[in-house]
């Protein structure tokens, strides 16, 4: 639907703006005596432009296309294998998960020829951790 | 300012065995990375940028410079292979590029776009060097309040001129702003939406957000497209036989001149200024030329012109991109938003100062910049042919080993997790906003000059004793916002006349 796309995006700049000026700024930003500009007048004056540019869009909203919801769905699962890897890297190490969340990504994008998932999972991860422990001497995370 | 012995040192420090290996590797993985469609230049800058923490400043740049040109070549392989541009500079170059390749000239195709790119450049850069440094000297008599009105021209013109609504482009630029008050504030160096997090007293960091924003939300976007699809990709590389057809004449290359001429000032002048990328110039030029020409109905069906037009003028922004950085401390683009992050990661402050400070350094990367410029042409005379077997190469291998490099790259450059779990966080808020249509640009830009602007407000606010109507007696602040409102005014014109002509 024409329209819903900024609209959806319109009110939560809106909500954000005015969640910034009335409770995170607040509450999160020390206050200081003295001195030219407050810490909390630039997110401020910050937080006010996004709630009147998010409810200006709300208002009136351009010809932008609603996102598809599969793409960001399958998008949302991307990200979570990529938390989850991360989580494993700071548990076992880079060079235990490099190989499987490089085998994950391709078997999830449709990669099925066994020399190409060869290449991704040994042939890169070694390639990266020659590059980074051996050429450049700097730690793996 | 830089007196002729700083000039020749900067250049005697470029033209080294050391730094021309780096500028050939740069050059190298650009076009490679080029060719590859989803990739591109400023993916591979995002990840090479915290690999090169560890080298010398000069050799670090040059090799961002070196990816950066080198790209911007190898992106019109797959435009003119595959009609899938591996850049969307590129995007102008398959209009003219593609109907050449189908014609069976793909090398005569690929040929012209990499002469007329490295002779874009080559021009571009040529009036870097030689108006940034007066530039500088007017930059350096510009105070905090001039920068303050410089800052806000930059941000209505940014707002305005990408993307398709002037109210996105300021929600962009005012959430980098917001985000870049995470850490402490300028004047008073007090903690600040930290929420309890000091690894975050010092600010998010640069890396995390910008490879966060441009190239995991990027690989997302991508990955998701190609989720459980096809993987393999079909490219023309079919041949005439014609020895005469596989390659560019000197007659064709004369024939093109004033396309070439043209092309490279349209990018350069568009370079110049914030905001205008090299797609839009690309575009111009091709306009222009087809316009010009006495065969219009030629263009689109594979006139080398086209091929001229476009490519001479999109690679004529990356030189010109570094007038308003290396001058102003603006970056005028992503490209440019990174060799600034680059220039931070080792401890430059870019800017006007820069040319003072550190003269040597500048003239080294000029030099570097020209050196690039021919081992473009020289590597690209030997690679194309290489390069059309990259440009089949499956995105499943790219995409995995380019998130791997992400990883390591940022826990680099931030040392630790905590920086990738950052990178992690803005890939998300990148993805949604290019999904719902909002600039990345603007967002990448406002969030580097957001430390900037708040602290020239507040040098301002000291200056003038809070009195802010102080800022009418300067007169280049008083230019600087009228250009700004009307600037503004225009935009809202622009996008209300848009609207209605689409309705």
């Amino acid at each position: 639907m024409v329209g819903l796309g900024d609209r959806i995006s319109g009110t939560f700049f809106l909500l954000l703006g005015l969640t910034m000026y009335l409770y995170v700024n607040p509450n999160y930003i020390e206050t200081v005596d003295g001195g030219n500009i407050s810490p909390s007048t630039f997110p401020n004056i910050l937080a006010i432009v996004l709630a009147v540019c998010g409810a200006l869009l709300l208002y009136k909203p351009t010809a932008q296309q609603t996102p598809d919801i599969r793409s960001i769905a399958i998008t949302t699962l991307y990200v979570l294998l990529l938390c989850i890897g991360l989580y494993a890297m700071s548990k076992v190490g880079f060079e235990y998960v490099a190989p499987i969340l490089a085998l994950v990504i391709m078997l999830a994008i449709g990669e099925r020829r066994s020399l190409w998932l060869a290449i991704g999972v040994i042939g890169i991860p070694v390639l990266i951790w020659f590059l980074v422990t051996i050429a450049l001497g700097r730690a793996l995370p | 300012m830089v007196d002729l012995s700083t000039i020749l040192a900067g250049f005697a420090d470029a033209f080294t065995l050391y730094n021309l290996t780096f500028v050939l590797f740069g050059v190298v993985l650009g076009q490679f990375v080029g060719a590859v469609p989803g990739i591109g230049p400023i993916m591979a800058m995002a990840i090479a940028i915290p690999f090169t923490f560890g080298l010398d400043t000069l050799p670090a740049i040059a090799f961002l410079v070196g990816v950066n040109k080198g790209g911007l070549v190898g992106g019109a392989v797959p435009a003119i292979l595959m009609n899938t541009p591996g850049t969307p500079d590129a995007a102008a170059t398959a209009l003219d590029g593609y109907p050449l390749a189908k014609q069976g000239k793909p090398l005569k195709a690929t040929k012209m776009a990499l002469f007329s790119s490295i002779t874009g450049d080559t021009i571009s850069d040529i009036v870097l060097i030689t108006v940034s440094a007066p530039l500088a000297i007017l930059a350096l008599r510009m105070g905090p309040i001039e920068i303050v009105a410089l800052m806000i021209f930059a941000f209505s013109i940014l707002a305005g001129l990408i993307g398709n609504s002037l109210i996105k482009g300021i929600i962009a630029a005012t959430l980098g702003l917001l985000v870049a008050c995470v850490g402490q504030d300028p004047e008073h160096f007090t903690p600040r939406l930290i929420f309890g997090h000091w690894d975050l007293f010092n600010g998010l960091p640069l890396p995390s957000v910008a490879i966060g924003m441009l190239a995991i939300s990027e690989l997302l976007r991508r990955m998701s497209i190609a989720h459980g699809g096809n993987v393999t990709s079909a490219i023309i590389n079919e041949d005439t036989g014609n020895p005469d057809d596989q390659r560019v004449t000197w007659a064709e290359y004369w024939s093109c001149r004033y396309t070439l001429l043209r092309g490279a000032t349209i990018g350069t002048i568009l370079g110049a200024l914030p905001g205008i990328g090299s797609t839009a110039a690309a575009f111009m030029s091709y306009a222009t030329a087809k316009g010009s020409s006495k065969d219009p109905a030629s263009f689109g069906k594979g006139n080398i012109q086209g091929i001229a037009a476009s490519e001479s003028a999109n690679s004529a922004v990356v030189g010109a991109n570094l007038i308003p950085l290396l001058t102003l401390g603006i970056p005028g683009s992503v490209g440019a938003a990174l060799i600034i992050s680059a220039f931070m990661i080792h401890g430059l402050q870019p800017g006007p100062l820069l040319f003072t400070t550190q003269g040597q350094l500048v003239y080294g990367l000029f030099g570097a910049m020209l050196m690039a410029n021919f081992l473009n042409l020289w590597v690209g005379q030997i690679g194309l042919r290489f390069w059309v077997k990259v440009v089949s190469a499956p995105e499943s291998i790219i995409f995995s080993s380019a998130i791997l490099l992400c990883i390591v790259g940022v826990s680099m450059a931030t040392s630790g997790i905590f920086g990738v779990a950052i990178m992690l966080i803005f890939a998300s808020i990148g993805y949604l906003m290019s999904s719902f249509g909002y600039s990345l640009v603007i967002f990448i830009i406002a969030f580097f000059l957001g430390p900037r602007f708040e602290k020239s407000i507040s040098q301002s606010l000291a200056l003038t004793n809070g009195d802010l109507t102080q800022m009418l007696k300067s007169p280049v602040a008083v230019a600087l916002l009228v250009l700004s409102v009307v600037s503004f005014i225009w935009f809202i014109r622009k996008n209300a006349q848009e609207r209605a002509d689409d309705a």
